[in-house]
């Protein structure tokens, strides 16, 4: 930030024209991303719906396979119990996803910058790499 | 009223926007909602506003999908068949929707983190974000229901697969399959019952909340990363 914006009102940029600009031009690359993946990797589309026939590899969408491989693994919990693989399979999931949209209500420190918030940093870090683990060990599966 | 001194179209284009102005007052809300100022030092990486695009994107071919699509298990794989095959673009049309559909979710997490990392879901942002987290469950629910319409194997048993995860909860978790399948298995009554949450209760319930979403944003302004949220507490 340069000396000759001092005050905090220069520290301002108006959103009209600036920001709306710049959101275009990145609606406009994602626009020629989306039209390129599209030519390039057409949506397939597999034989036709068999309630008889169970396919080798049957997976839920990526974006929920995450919580089906923790479904599946938490299978090593069976030791605490007969019904304990599924519970804790189901409500660790449910009790993350409370923790995340109840996170204003928990984390109320006032500290902003990410830089002084180590703890929160490292703790995002680790839930990526696990769910990102978990989302190739249920690909590869 | 502007004075009028010769009748060029841009001058009754002019008088025609002041007319209507006169009478639905719009213009002081677009003035009101664009002129606004954004912290010099706010990174948002136009995360969020990107995944509106991407939805606005998957409103447009969506609709055109609608046009030709037939939600029954008999006419369901065929009618996607025809749009691939016989629809001019159907084929890009399709596939448009279906990488919107992943890129949506990719950029809705990317946001997310964003949010987090800046800590912009501080006070006085606790509503922003709630409605942040509705609008993510609108969109996986939205994932959920449309990889079962093109009624093709991967399609059914994925949701067969997807819908175990809920039937896992304790207690009411085969209430809450059969609920969702609309009976013991997939069925017909399955897609009727995506096809339906899909074209009409999630869009309906995305626009409100994405509504909301947007005029509390507007409200409040942009979190500056760079200052705490309330100044000096920290010290």
């Amino acid at each position: 930030m340069s000396q000759l914006e001092g005050t905090s009102e220069k520290k301002l940029l108006p959103f009209w024209p600036h920001y709306v600009l710049s959101e275009f031009i990145a609606w406009y690359v994602m626009l020629g991303i989306l039209i390129t993946l599209s030519a390039l990797f057409p949506a397939g589309l597999e034989e036709q719906a068999d309630a008889f026939k169970t396919p080798a590899h049957v997976k839920p969408e990526w974006y929920f396979l995450a919580v089906y491989q923790f479904l599946k693994v938490a299978s090593i919990f069976s030791f605490l119990g007969a019904e304990a693989p599924k519970l804790i399979g189901v409500i660790a999931p449910g009790i993350g996803m409370a923790l995340l949209a109840l996170l204003p209500f928990i984390d109320r420190g006032p500290k902003r910058p990410a830089r002084r918030r180590p703890l929160m940093l490292l703790l995002v870090i680790v839930i990526v790499l696990v769910f990102i683990g978990l989302t190739v060990w249920g690909q590869v599966g | 009223m502007r004075v009028i001194r010769s009748w060029t179209p841009m001058h009754l284009a002019q008088l025609t926007l002041d007319w209507i102005d006169e009478r639905i007052g719009l213009r002081g809300l677009i003035t009101a909602s664009l002129h606004v100022t954004i912290p010099r030092s706010a990174h948002t990486y136009y995360l969020g506003g990107i995944t509106l695009f991407f939805f606005m994107s998957q409103a447009v071919t969506g609709i055109l999908l609608s046009l030709y699509y037939r939600a029954s298990p008999e006419s369901a794989y065929d009618s996607v068949l025809f749009i691939m095959n016989q629809v001019n673009f159907g084929w890009l049309i399709r596939s448009v929707h279906a990488w919107g559909a992943n890129l949506m979710i990719v950029f809705c997490i990317l946001h997310m983190l964003r949010v987090v990392v800046q800590g912009a879901y501080k006070a006085p942002r606790e509503v922003t974000w709630l409605a942040g987290i509705a609008l993510l469950f609108v969109t996986l629910g939205f994932g959920f229901t449309g990889y079962l319409l093109p009624w093709d194997q991967r399609a059914y048993w994925a949701t067969t697969v997807g819908t175990e995860i809920p039937g896992a909860v304790p207690f009411i978790g085969s209430f809450l399959r059969d609920l969702m399948r609309g009976g013991a298995d997939v069925s017909a009554v399955t897609l009727t019952r995506f096809f339906g949450i899909h074209m009409l209760v999630l869009p309906a319930s995305l626009a409100g909340v994405l509504m909301a979403h947007l005029f509390i944003i507007h409200q409040q302004g942009l979190a500056d990363p760079k200052e705490d949220e309330t100044k000096g507490a920290a010290k």
